[in-house]
């Protein structure tokens, strides 16, 4: 069945953004298609709950030191340029840092708000971004990459993790990786190591890292690496990686994974053919096309037909439900001190299978129907349950006062059920499940109307409507 | 006109929820004798052991009292100022319970203003102080108001709304009285100081938003000493402004923090932290372009303010400048 043009502009909000309100997609809907994928690749800063409110209100998020995805999820839930917190949650789940052995927060704060700010640059830089990145330094051990003394961990991931993949490089190729990269290590990085390696908060608490280049530690010899040779140091270095086609399909494929369709885990990808390989051929061709920009490869994409017919062909990742139903209904939107509901609802993130900032490891998330098990079904259920069938929430609230202005419209069961759904921006639903969400709202519309039509439906219908719809498969999906 | 200097740092970090060390310390005041009370605020999830804690300023660490968090009479959710009146009873603001908590010297539990609506609500109470006959001035940053009260907590008169004109604030967070009982506010998110006199007639401002000198980015505290200098805790450029009485720029405090005697003696048990410490270099560095910020230089660079969220003046005329996330406090005089 063809997709109408709002159907369309509610998959692009889901996948570029965390999806869209009934509101939102009124904005986007009138603009065309290719317009709104320029809306959300924009290059604005974005507006988002500002960091003096935020650090007035939780005196602990200003020092970074806990608790730091109640930060980060202030900015996920209201930025209204979405894609870029999207794109820096979508490297977070490559780069995958973890709090567990850094013990230092406000380092991967900033490497998220780097993720951020570089995340839809050109990829080279990225890279490069992330070679002087503190937390990667620590959490891969470079500061431990001594001239006299390498340490390959970096060396290794950047190839087998963030570019290239498994079988495309030697073993040779790693040691000479790791040889370029040494001498990139943080300020102060054996005291800041042995801090966090004891997890000592003393005497003034935790510092926070920069990068620092030490010449005197650094291997400037000859290299041999992927076939060229010179004195290549981690620039250099980045710069024949990401022009490598095995790096371009594995973006590609991560892209894919992200932001089309649910792949195999990476570990995987080895030896399990994509599941299109059109797409990733298409996506492989636009990164070199485009000179490794993330930003034009995500035009390229979101204009593909492949990507406007792969509604629903994707499981919500945990923070992208939590997120995208706290967007619905408008929670906390305004800091409250001494209030603690921001850290426990990023805290249900990590029972549904992820904890931002503490990816399980280096490999970060498993994802797709991963993300799906008996328990984890039903935190995810309950959640959204209990957050749309909340009539306190501003969004709620919203939600409900849209629909009652157009009851009139909207007062039979068929036309209700509509309405819900396209309130909660979910714009379709399968044949099966609307039939028997109009089963239900027949029976408590008749029941309490008896019949007849009414000026308001009450609140309790819409929130149990609300609740039925946030309980379906597809809410599930994006 | 002299130079403020730098003369000590007091306690250090500890994140446990008793005894000595603080962990995002608010505020601070003087009881009659010199002790010097602290706001301990904890934070976040980790909010068991929010509680005031009494030392010297020898650093001899002495009690502690009001150890929550709870809604009971004797302690907090969210304390943000206290401040002792001339019978040395100490008053101490709660702005999530919207309540003024009062204690004696010794911190039993006096009184509560603000539950039941007796003898008055609050919203959202932050920045207290007392004029020379011990009327209560109260900051309600939520209604964007200073609120003026006899001893004993009757209402007595109330100014402000929230805007931007002179009189308005907008957040309001810090108060103080200088010795004409003159009272002055730090308009937090308006990044001015506002005089007034203690009926509320409104008498001057003070600063605008920016980074240079004389300008403030959500300033939260104001002190004043006995010749009428004028300190503000500059918290969202992470420093301190020094002005004269008439609200001209004099002197711009960064931070000098050494170590204070509670540090050392943490250092001196965990060698190698020290050995490794002593081979770094915590002051200021270049730093990535993205970093040039105050707040980044701060959480980079350790004797530096980071957090200055309060400025008291003792009965010496020292400086006494508490930092949340650096969980200490720098200690100046007049040179």
């Amino acid at each position: 069945m063809k997709q109408t043009h709002r159907e369309l502009i509610a998959h692009l909000a889901r996948r570029a953004g965390f999806g869209a309100t009934s509101s939102e997609l009124d904005f986007y809907s009138s603009m065309s298609y290719e317009d709104a994928v320029d809306e959300f690749l924009n290059d604005r800063e974005g507006n988002s709950i500002p960091d003096d409110l935020i650090f007035r209100r939780h005196v602990d998020l200003h020092t970074m030191q806990g608790h730091n995805a109640a930060y980060w999820a202030y900015r996920l839930i209201s930025t209204d340029n979405p894609l870029k917190e999207k794109v820096a949650l979508f490297w977070h789940g490559i780069f995958a840092t973890a709090e567990l052995k850094l013990n230092n927060l406000g380092s991967l704060n900033n490497q998220v708000e780097m993720f951020s700010r570089c995340g839809l640059g050109k990829f080279d830089d990225l890279l490069k971004e992330l070679s002087m990145d503190p937390a990667m330094l620590v959490w891969l051990d470079n500061h431990d990459n001594h001239k006299d003394s390498i340490n390959e961990n970096y060396g290794r991931e950047i190839l087998e993790l963030f570019s290239m993949g498994v079988g495309n490089y030697t073993e040779d190729d790693i040691k000479e990786c790791a040889r370029a990269f040494t001498g990139w290590t943080v300020k102060n990085g054996e005291y800041m190591s042995t801090m966090g390696f004891k997890d000592s908060i003393w005497p003034y608490g935790r510092i926070q890292w920069h990068y620092e280049f030490r010449e005197e530690d650094h291997d400037a010899g000859i290299k041999t690496f992927l076939g060229e040779q010179g004195p290549f140091d981690g620039q250099d270095i980045i710069e024949i990686i990401s022009r490598q086609e095995a790096t371009a399909r594995f973006i590609a494929r991560h892209i894919y994974n992200y932001f089309i369709a649910d792949e195999v885990p990476v570990p995987q990808w080895s030896e399990t053919t994509p599941r299109d390989p059109d797409a990733i051929a298409f996506i492989s061709d636009s990164y070199h096309r485009n000179e490794h920009s993330i930003k034009e490869v995500l035009r390229d994409v979101f204009n593909s037909q492949f990507f406007k017919e792969s509604a629903f062909m994707r499981v919500k990742s945990p923070a992208e439900l939590v997120i995208g139903t706290l967007r619905k209904t408008g929670e906390y939107q305004t800091p409250v001190g001494g209030e603690t509901g921001i850290f426990t609802v990023m805290e249900e993130s990590g029972f549904m299978g992820q904890k931002l900032l503490d990816p399980p490891s280096v490999e970060g998330w498993h994802t797709g129907e991963e993300w799906i098990s008996s328990g984890s079904l039903v935190e995810r259920v309950n959640f959204v349950t209990s957050h749309l069938g909340d009539h306190n929430h501003p969004g709620v609230k919203e939600m409900i006062e849209k629909l009652n202005s157009t009851t009139s419209e909207n007062n039979d069961p068929d036309s209700f059920v509509d309405a819900c759904i396209d309130t909660l921006g979910l714009d379709k639903i399968s044949e099966d499940t609307r039939f028997e969400l109009v089963n239900v709202a027949r029976q408590v519309i008749n029941h309490e109307n008896e019949g007849a039509n009414v000026d308001n439906i009450p609140q309790e219908t819409i929130i149990q409507m609300f609740k039925l719809i946030g309980s379906c498969r597809e809410y599930q999906l994006c | 006109m002299s130079q403020v200097k730098y003369l000590k740092t007091l306690g250090f970090n500890s994140n446990q929820p008793i005894g000595r060390g603080f962990n995002y310390p608010y505020d601070i005041d003087f009881s009659s004798d010199g002790r010097i009370f602290l706001i301990n605020r904890m934070g976040g999830l980790n909010s068991r052991g929010v509680r005031i804690q009494i030392f010297t300023y020898e650093e001899e660490w002495l009690e502690e009292f009001g150890t929550g968090p709870g809604t009971e009479n004797d302690n907090f959710i969210t304390p943000v100022c206290l401040s002792f009146d001339s019978r040395d009873r100490v008053f101490i603001t709660d702005e999530y319970l919207n309540e003024i908590k009062i204690f004696d010297n010794r911190g039993n539990f006096l009184e509560r203003w603000g539950q039941n609506n007796f003898p008055r609500s609050f919203k959202g109470p932050a920045g207290i102080g007392h004029g020379s006959d011990d009327s209560v001035f109260v900051v309600e940053q939520y209604k964007s108001c200073v609120t003026k009260l006899s001893p004993d907590g009757d209402f007595l008169s109330s100014w402000g709304k929230e805007g931007k004109n002179p009189g308005e604030f907008n957040l309001p967070w810090g108060l103080t009285l200088d010795q004409d009982d003159n009272v002055y506010i730090a308009d937090w998110r308006n990044d001015r100081i506002q005089k007034f006199s203690c009926d509320g007639d409104f008498i001057d401002s003070f600063g605008s938003s920016g980074t240079k000198p004389g300008e403030f980015h959500r300033p939260s505290s104001v002190a004043v000493d006995s010749i009428g200098m004028i300190y503000v805790a500059d918290w969202g450029n992470e420093r301190v402004q020094v002005l004269t009485p008439t609200g001209d720029f004099h002197q711009m405090l960064r931070g000098e923090a050494t170590l204070s005697t509670w540090a050392e003696e943490w250092l001196e048990v965990n060698p190698d932290e020290y050995d490794l410490r002593k081979e770094s270099n915590l002051h200021i560095q270049t730093l990535p372009k993205h970093l040039q910020t105050p707040y980044h230089t701060a959480s980079q660079t350790e004797p530096i303010f980071w957090g200055p969220v309060s400025v008291k003046i003792d009965a010496y005329d020292k400086l006494f400048v508490t930092e949340h996330s650096r969980h200490r406090i720098q200690v100046y005089h007049q040179s």
